[in-house]
This record gives C-alpha cells, structure tokens and sequence, in this order.
C-alpha cells in the first residue's frame, strides 16, 4: 500500500471507532432521566437572574480582585526573587515554594477558620475577605514565577543599554524590564487568570452571605434546595461563557507573538 | 556638540587607562592595558575575535567590572566605589553591536527617556534635542516608528542619536556595523564620519579597516588581552610592525 493510501485508512479506522463510540453512549444513555435531573426548564428559569446577577458577577469580581491583587505582590516577589541580596532571595523563593506546593483550598480553609481562630484577627471583608486573601496569597506564588521567567528573557542588551544612558538601577526595571517582561508573560498570565476564574469556586467552602455567592456556591445551594443538578449545568455553563472567550484570547496572543518573533 | 564639562580642553586626555587587568573566572582576558585617548581624538581598536577589545571598550563605562587597574574618564577615577556612575555614564555614549534600541517604546521616546529621567529635561527641549540628532543621522520623520518597523542601519543610527541626545563628551562604539548587512554598513560608517568631523572623542572597537584608516587618529591593535601595537593608522595598517599584527592584517585586508 502506499504511504498516503495507508494514512487514509487509518484515519477512517479512527473516525469509524469514535462515531461508534458515541452512538453507543447515546443508546444507553437514559434521556429521560438526564433531562430531568439535568435540565429542568423550570428550575433553570428559576435560577434567573440571580445566576448573572450575583453569581457570575462575583466570580468575576473575586477573579479580579485576586488576579490583580496576586500581580501586585507577584512584582515584589519576582524582583525579590531575583535580587543580588541572599535574604530576599531566600525569603521569595519559600514563599513560592510554600504556596505553590499548597492546594489552595487548604490555604482558603486556613484563612477563612485557622488564623482567625488562633490569632483572633479577622481580615477585612469579613469571610469573603479572608478568602480573596488566600486566593491572592496563592496566586501571586504562581504569577511571581511567570513573571521572573519574563524578565529573564528580557535582553541583556537591554539593561546594558538602559544604564549606559545614565539611568539608575530602579529606573531601569521600571522603565525598560518590566514593561517588557509584562509584554513576554502576557499569554501565560491570561492562562494564569482562566485559572484563577475557577479557583474562585474554592471560595464555596467557606460559605459566604447571600449576597456574596459566586457561581459555584450558588449552584450547589440552588442544587441542595431543589434536589436537582440542573443548577449545576447552568454554572458550567456560565464558566465557559466566561472562560471559552479568555482560552481564545491567549491562543490568538500566542499566535500574535509567535509573528512578531 | 558643547560639552557640559566645563574646561575639557582639546588635546586633554579624555580616557585614560593604566595597568588595566581583567579575569572572567580564571581567564585573564585584559593582561595589563595601558590606553589613553584625547579630546576630540579617533581611536579604532582592532583585533581578532577574543582579544579583549570589546571587554576593555566596556570597561571605560564599567559596564565590565575590572579587576584592577586605573580608568580615568576626564580624569575621574570610574573604578572608586564613592564615583556616581550613573552621572559619568550619561556623559560616555555607547553604541552596542545589536543596537539594544528599546523595543516598546516609538523612536521618539527611546531618544528623550534618559533626557527626561536622567538629565531633567522638559519634554518640549528633550523632543526638540531629539528632533535634531534624528535629522542628523538622516532619519528625520521616523520619529513615531518602532524599532521593530525600522532596518538594521536605521536602527544603528537611532542608537546613535539616542546616545548622541544626551550630549556625550565621548562615544563608544562596540563593533557598531558587525551586525548590519554588507549594503547598510555605508550608512552608519558615514554618520560616525560625520561625528569625527564635528570633532566628537570617539573609541571604536571595529572590523572596518578603511575607517580606521580614513577617519581614525590612531589605531590600536590587541591580540591575546594586551596591546601589541599602536600608532597613526596608516603605519599601523601599511607598515605593521609584529609579526601577529602581521597575520591578522592579512586576513582582514
């Protein structure tokens, strides 16, 4: 056989195993069932507006509080990270270390229960705070991370150029690095705030006010009240409206990137 | 070009090093350089590849850190810890092999970034400085481009303007042409011909021959981390002296 004849039969051997598959998983399936558990009309309708008004807004809003939160202390780190001085290396890199190698809703559980128990201090924003606190405390180990990759792969050249020109060491991370290096971890920091938008729905088990639900929490209080998982798919679906529209943005700034190479 | 150090006379010494050593690790790469150059002077440093010609150029604005030896630039010693770098280093331009223009940033603003942040200048004198250096090099209009819309030889010679903007006493060019294509070298070879002309201190690490030997006042041969030969370009480069300076002209020329 020749060699694109052999790649044609393979390729339908593969198609033919897959629509196999998902006829048989359609067969099975009990729909009658799955459309009642699932997707109950009624419920989802019920579910409106609270979904769009509470719920997706404050996945949105905790996402952004963290992401930027995260990339404020994420600066300090990486440049701590990076500094001549032993001791701030130290100190970022356990940090980092710590954080990352933390599931985040360990560090959620801490921040919301542990610390205010043993040290009597509530952070601001009361339960809700405390979360954000801990998401932002994790996020910014991971940013820290892509963000001193970044500024390592800003030339030499550059810093070279920067200071025979007079400018002191400072002014030239504020003006000629990190611009550029924020420039280099765009599409990974997009990656790091799809991320970001679901760890958001750790925030669920620490139980928040009505008002303070974010898509998770509400779908599994809605899931609770009506025995039925139909809330559940909405929040899915919510997250992808949300998400599907970021995943798309990184891919077209990484092809972008690639361009300009 | 004015100089903002009051008293630089011509025929001064400009830059001035003695017992210049330099080790990377355990190599010594500087071997003892004693180097002057003079207000108003040319000086093309020559060399094979690896003789220490671009480390001992880098020193001048201790952008190399030297392992001991004097460096006096207008007679300030750049290796005493209580010097202010920053100051002498915005009165040294330096013009690098790869150009190290400032990628996010138009053309404009990579000539007045350092005159604002560094000299203090307002951005209505800083624009107008920069205005006329860009017209000097012949790239007047590009004022609004980015680096990356700009040829080799246009980006050399807005790294010449860029530093040219800070009013420099002296210039140093790293091998400024080596990564330009053969039909852009014209370009930048004739702003730095220009520069001479107006009588700029200039130190220029380079491989072309007919510069050196057009427009330099001297030129200064290095092999294996020492001088082996200096003097008027034409006896250095038609009438060699050393044997090494011998080989190397032969296979350049």
């Amino acid at each position: 056989m020749r060699r694109t004849t052999r790649h044609k039969v393979n390729l339908g051997v593969l198609y033919t195993v897959l629509l196999a598959v998902v006829l048989l998983l359609v067969l099975l399936a009990d729909w009658a069932a799955v459309q009642e558990n699932f997707f109950d009309p009624e419920i989802a309708k019920s579910l409106w507006p609270e979904i769009i008004t509470v719920g997706a807004k404050n996945t949105i809003l905790y996402t952004l509080v963290a992401f930027f939160g995260g990339l404020a202390l994420a600066v300090v780190l990486a440049l701590m990270r990076l500094s001549p001085i032993a001791p701030y290396r130290w100190l970022a890199t356990a940090y980092i270390e710590f954080f990352r190698g933390l599931p985040a809703l360990l560090v959620i559980i801490a921040s919301g229960f542990a610390i205010p128990i043993a040290f009597g201090w509530r952070p601001p924003g009361g339960i809700v705070g405390a979360g954000l606190a801990a998401l932002i405390v994790v996020a910014s180990a991971y940013i820290a991370e892509t963000l001193r990759a970044g500024i390592q792969a800003v030339p030499k050249g550059q810093t070279e150029a920067a200071r025979s020109l007079g400018m002191s060491g400072p002014r030239t991370t504020i003006f000629i690095v990190l611009p550029q290096a924020l420039r280099i971890v765009i599409p990974p920091l997009t990656n790091e705030f799809v991320l970001l938008i679901k760890d958001t729905s750790l925030l669920a088990i620490i139980g928040v006010a009505v008002g303070e639900r974010e898509l998770t929490t509400l779908a599994r209080d809605e899931l609770s009240l009506n025995s039925n998982s139909t809330p559940l798919i909405a929040a899915a679906v919510m997250y992808l409206v949300i998400t599907l529209p970021l995943t798309q943005l990184v891919a077209a700034l990484e092809r972008k990137q690639q361009r300009a190479r | 070009m004015t100089s903002r150090i009051t008293g630089a006379q011509p025929g001064a010494r400009a830059i001035e090093i003695r017992d210049l050593h330099k080790y990377f690790g355990d190599n010594e790469v500087l071997k003892g350089i004693d180097f002057h150059v003079d207000q108003g002077q040319v000086v093309c440093v020559i060399g094979p590849s690896g003789s220490g010609k671009s480390t001992l150029l880098r020193c001048v604005n201790r952008l190399e850190e030297p392992t001991s030896g004097t460096i006096l630039v207008e007679g300030v010693n750049v290796i005493d810890p209580e010097v202010d770098l920053d100051e002498i280093r915005s009165r040294i331009g330096m013009v690098f092999q790869s150009f190290n223009l400032f990628p996010h940033l138009t053309v404009m603003r990579n000539l007045t970034i350092a005159q604002n942040r560094v000299l203090r200048r307002g951005k209505d004198e800083a624009v107008e400085i920069a205005r006329r250096n860009l017209e000097k090099v012949g790239l007047a209009g590009k004022e609004d481009a980015y680096p990356a819309h700009l040829s080799g030889g246009q980006q050399q010679r807005v790294a010449i303007a860029r530093a040219l903007s800070m009013d420099p006493d002296m210039m140093l060019f790293d091998e400024p042409t080596s990564s330009l294509d053969p039909e852009l070298v014209g370009d930048v070879l004739e702003v730095m011909r220009d520069l001479a002309t107006d009588g700029m201190t200039m130190m220029v690490v380079t491989h072309e021959m007919r510069f050196a030997r057009d427009v330099g006042d001297k030129v200064v041969f290095m092999d294996g981390g020492v001088i082996v030969e200096e003097g008027a370009p034409l006896d250095v480069l038609r009438n060699p002296q050393h044997e090494r300076t011998k080989a190397f002209l032969s296979k350049v020329l």
